[in-house]
């Protein structure tokens, strides 16, 4: 079962603070939103989390291993997939061979071909199978978005952190990948969720992290969060919810 | 036909004709009415040599986006390791006393000669030791080329893996202007270190074959094609073979992204060193055949202008594809030795020696402005993914409406992430 | 070389402590929670000047790591360095003679000048377009080669200014039009990868640049006569205690002694570089250029248009160098090898001051200017060091690029 521990987690960049003394657990096939305003270090904490900063002070734990010690690689291997707020797909590589680089690079004996079946199953998901053989770079953005998505499928992570998966998605891509998320969540597949959208994360996720400026203000069910009187604070003349 | 067959047949009838070509060289007297003169063989023997180092450099910048500029100098490690090991040690039955001794197995000793010192007359303790201290009947045995080829081998994989490792953390520009860096440090030391390498005269190596193969002499082509050939196709099936593999496709998932590759799971520091472990063991094979086989190796090899006539090569052929840069390679070489006659029209006398290199830069410049991908490279693909192209226009037109809407708040959002970047590269530098 | 182990020993004691302290620092820093950007190369230059005696201190006290405290050490080891050269040699000319070392400061002082102009180019291209032009030599390279044909060849007798100007003219053209057909692309995303494309093609350029100028001229060198003579002076009338000037020489209290070549190449540079500071600073063009290179984006909302900044800074860059190679044509010799030596030496002042950086520019100029000049003059072996000279400023740069990637002054301008 997974377990995730974010232990008091300070970072600093320079003088600035961006975050403090943050400490969360996720416990098992959780569905959780992380919002905040602009600049209130959610990105940061996800590249925390990721590996590829490494905390000021203060630890992260997945399944009992430490892993804010470890690069990236290290972390992907742990268990922990994410996207990237701009879309990152291989641009000049083809779709296949972006979604093979994740299963080869968890398995260290692995061939290619042992993969390209699951890849062809994971595309048909995403509703993208007959893009396979095309770069990346010929992809819209949001199939681009939904190849990242894929990629993390291929990884078989335990646990998911989409950063702004719905921001700039047309609606008709957007229910795809609403339902990616609730179908691999009930897979048991716990999720991150950063978002803008506020009736989407509201609806989506069943717990929610607020950050703001630093702090971790709220941490609980979607509808007492929204009752906070420091969430509304935070978010008076911010952002319209 | 597919591409895979087009490419196999093909591949496999230019492997035969290149090893036939000996057959109708002037040694051989001819092949009916061809005859390829020895000066052919040599060209054949360079156009190996450059399509080595191009497509070994290819599978660096073209693939991996590593764009290094000292590749010549890996090359000058191979060939000036092998030749110091010929110049410096010797095997011998006895102790010299004068030289440097160190007991092998059984009674056999190597021997290290001391290093010439400028101004005092040129001798060698080995020959002083033969008249004064090594008993009647000593064998001096001279190291076999192969071996002394394979030492080059090991530096130029121990170099590249120190500069792997170095540049790590140093991206694009900052790569370039390091590699220059290292290449004129090593080509200045050459230079200046001259009781060891000679400096700009040259060090001499001996040849590939020192005492004849098979009733070649040492002096024929046949021997050094057929060495430079092999050394060209096993660096090419190896290559084939690595990026094909996992190596190929992780290496050039770091060269379109780095991080996400890392997000991924990718072992994105080993497999940065690694391809410059690869290439630059590679490259020091070809300098160190090529070193014995011309006879001698000079610090002007590690010039930049070498390193751009190289880097030429790969990118009038195509960067991202060993072949295209192989085949620019070869077509290259034979091409501005072809281009050396010099034209008279009327008045005007155009010394060509001069003016193909101009041309051939103005070339290299259009390529990169209006061909990117080389110019045989897109020959390649047209071949293998024109089929990809056509099942896909007609898709392309009903996915079309799934074209997403660039809303405000993303380009609110990039923004943000541009200004934690400099913050975050501050704080873990690279 | 008497005592050479005296120099050795110390330059050994200089490196080991630098190691420690570049690598212990940061972790040191890191286990405390401090920043660490600095901790790097501050702590190796800290290592460097006074070993265990500053090392120790620094790691208990792990105070911030300042600019200052940097200046501080590293004028401490080059103290060092400087007093472990006096005590082996002290026969050496360098350590003897009062004279000849302030001569070689000012003649050192004087080339840094025109060194920093010619990087000045460099840099200022790289802050407006993020390219580092490997073809930077080879217009350094023409401009010599138009000022010495137009003065020596096409229309003897012809006004060096005139020579120059037309250097000018001919650099920027040319930068003009390279800029246009092959880096202007670049901004409309019609080129990927744009950065390696830049290094690529301004490569592609140098190639192409040099071996043009090959074959039209020929590989002999040449070298202009000095453009302004002085005229001949004495300052007191009969001794020339104070200053003393023939047509190739200038004395100033017996011990200076610039040659005139130098001297006019510098003030041109000078002027050069006033010509500069009040273009960028005085002028709706050149705060434009400033707007561009701090913030793209924000300047071309206040509807300044980045592309022909490009054009503008590429094309002025290329001519800084050409002024450059048009002011020393006179002082070395010139073929058309000659821009590689000097484009590796601005690479060099470059990533020393900081990439972008201006005063960084001029300043690393000015270092190298010195460093060239105590290398030809000091060291003895002298065969062997020449041959070492291309390598000197390359171990800077290495060294550099490793230790602290954003130079002396970071990036501004």
């Amino acid at each position: 079962m997974l377990k995730l521990t974010s232990n008091s987690i300070y970072k600093n960049f320079g003088g600035l603070e961006v975050l403090k003394d943050v400490s969360f657990t996720v416990e098992g096939p959780e569905l959780i939103g992380l919002i905040g305003p602009n600049g209130a270090g959610k990105t940061t904490l996800t590249n925390i989390l990721d590996g590829a900063l490494k905390p000021s002070s203060g630890t992260v734990y997945m399944n009992g291993e430490r892993i804010d010690t470890r690069p990236p690689y290290g972390v992907a291997r742990a268990g922990l997939g994410r996207t990237f707020q701009v879309t990152r797909a291989f641009r000049r590589m083809t779709v296949l061979e972006n979604l093979l680089i994740p299963a080869m690079a968890m398995r260290a004996t692995a061939r290619q071909r042992d993969f390209e079946e699951k890849a062809q199953e994971v595309l048909e998901f995403l509703t993208i199978s007959h893009l396979r053989n095309e770069y990346a770079r010929a992809l819209s953005g949001g199939q681009q978005k939904l190849l990242e998505l894929g990629r993390l499928l291929m990884l078989d992570p335990q646990m998911i952190i989409l950063d702004e998966p719905f921001a700039g998605v047309h609606p008709r891509l957007m229910d795809v990948i609403y339902r990616y998320i609730t179908e691999i969540n009930a897979q048991g597949k716990a999720f991150i969720i950063i978002s803008h959208d506020m009736d989407t994360i509201f609806t989506l996720s069943r717990r929610l992290l607020v950050l703001n400026y630093g702090d971790l203000i709220a941490d609980g069910d979607p509808e007492i969060v929204r009752e906070d009187p420091l969430v509304k604070a935070a978010y008076l003349g911010e952002d319209e919810e | 036909m597919s591409p895979t067959r087009i490419y196999r047949v093909a591949g496999t009838i230019t492997i035969v004709l290149l090893l036939l070509i000996p057959l109708a060289s002037s040694e051989l007297n001819g092949l009916g009415p061809l005859v390829l003169s020895s000066y052919f063989m040599h060209l054949a023997i360079t156009a190996f040599f450059y399509a080595i180092l191009a497509s070994s450099w290819s599978l660096l910048a073209g693939y991996a986006g590593q764009f290094s500029f000292g590749h010549m100098a890996f090359m000058a490690i191979g060939g000036y390791t092998s030749g110091l090991i010929g110049k410096f040690i010797r095997f011998t039955t006895a102790p010299s006393e004068l030289c440097t001794d160190i007991p092998l197995l059984g009674n056999w000793w190597l021997v290290i000669l001391n290093i010439r010192r400028v101004g005092t007359i040129d001798e060698s303790c080995l020959d002083m030791a033969k008249t004064q201290t090594l008993p009647a009947g000593t064998l001096i045995i001279f190291p076999p080329v192969w071996a002394s080829i394979a030492m080059g081998l090991v530096m130029g994989a121990v170099f590249g893996l120190l500069v792997g490792w170095l540049v790590l953390r140093l991206r694009s520009t900052y790569l370039a202007l390091f590699t220059i860096g290292f290449s004129e440090i090593l080509r200045a030391s050459i230079s200046a270190e001259i009781p060891i390498t000679e400096g700009q005269s040259g060090l001499e190596l001996v040849p590939l074959f020192p005492a004849g193969i098979m009733g070649f002499t040492s002096t024929s082509k046949i021997p050094p094609y057929y060495a430079m050939l092999l050394l060209f196709l096993f660096a090419m099936a190896l290559m084939t073979w690595l990026a094909g593999s996992r190596f190929g496709l992780f290496i050039r998932a770091i060269r379109e992204d780095e991080e996400a590759a890392a997000a991924l799971g990718v072992n994105i520091v080993r497999y940065k060193v690694l391809v410059f472990v690869i290439t630059s063991t590679l490259a020091a094979a070809a300098g160190a055949l090529q070193g014995h086989y011309i006879g001698i190796i000079t610090p002007n090899t590690v010039i930049i202008l070498q390193m751009s006539l190289v880097i030429a090569m790969a990118v009038i052929g195509g960067l991202e594809n060993i072949y295209a840069a192989s085949v620019g390679a070869i077509v290259i070489t034979f091409a501005l030795e072809l281009l050396r006659t010099n034209i008279t029209i009327g008045p005007l006398h155009v010394d060509m020696t001069l003016w193909r290199l101009v041309f051939f830069g103005l070339l290299l410049m259009l390529t990169l402005r209006f061909q990117r991908n080389g110019l045989l490279f897109p020959i390649l693909e047209r071949i293998s993914r024109g089929r990809v192209a056509q099942e896909t226009v007609s898709i392309r037109v009903e996915s079309e409406e799934l074209e997403e809407v660039v809303t405000e708040e993303e380009v609110a959002l990039e923004t943000e992430e541009e200004e934690t970047q400099p913050a975050s590269s501050e704080e873990n530098p690279g | 070389m008497e005592n050479a182990a005296i120099f050795g020993w110390a330059l050994l004691w200089i490196l080991f402590w630098g190691a420690l302290g570049g690598v212990v620092t940061p972790r040191v820093y890191a286990r405390k929670d401090l920043e660490i950007s600095q901790a790097s190369f501050g702590g190796a230059v800290i290592g460097a000047a006074l070993g265990p005696f500053s090392l120790l201190p620094l790691w208990f006290a792990t105070p911030k790591i300042t600019s200052r405290l940097i200046g501080i050490a590293i004028a401490i080891v080059v103290g060092i360095f400087i007093a472990a050269f006096a005590l082996a040699d002290p026969d050496n000319l360098c350590v003897a003679n009062g004279g000849f070392v302030i001569s070689q400061l000012a003649n050192g002082i004087v080339i840094g000048i025109i060194y920093g102009l010619m990087a000045l180019g460099l840099t200022l291209i790289f802050s407006i377009l993020g390219v580092v032009s490997f073809a930077h030599g080879e217009f350094y390279m023409i401009g010599g080669m138009v000022t010495y044909f137009m003065t020596a060849e096409w229309i003897p007798g012809v006004s060096p200014i005139i020579a120059i100007l037309a250097s000018c003219v001919v650099t920027f053209a040319i930068g003009y039009l390279f800029e246009r057909i092959f880096l202007r692309p670049m901004g409309s995303g019609e080129i990927e990868r744009p950065t390696e494309y830049a290094i690529l093609v301004t490569f592609g350029l140098a190639f192409f640049l040099q071996y043009l100028t090959q074959a039209l001229t020929s590989a002999v060198p040449v070298k202009a006569q000095r453009f302004f003579p002085f005229p001949r002076t004495e300052i007191p009338a009969d001794s020339g205690a104070l200053l003393k000037m023939t047509p190739g020489n200038v004395t100033v209290f017996d011990a200076i002694s610039i040659p005139n070549p130098r001297f006019t190449a510098a003030l041109l540079a000078l002027m050069m570089l006033a010509a500069l500071l009040w273009f960028l600073y005085r002028t709706w063009v050149g705060k434009a250029l400033r707007a561009v290179s701090q913030d793209r984006q924000a300047a071309a909302v206040t509807g300044i248009n980045p592309n022909s900044m490009n054009t503008l800074a590429f094309s002025m860059g290329a001519m800084l160098a050409g002024l450059s190679g048009a002011s020393l044509v006179q002082v070395f010799s010139w073929l058309p090898q000659v821009g590689i030596p000097a484009a590796a030496r601005s690479f060099v002042i470059i990533v020393l001051g900081g990439m972008g950086s201006l005063p960084g520019a001029f300043l690393g100029g000015l270092i190298v200017g010195l460093v060239e000049a105590a290398g030809t003059g000091c060291i003895p072996d002298a065969t062997r060091a020449a041959a070492y000279i291309p390598a000197y400023g390359m171990v800077i740069l290495t060294l550099v690029l490793l230790l602290k990637p954003t130079g002396l002054f970071g990036r501004e301008l």
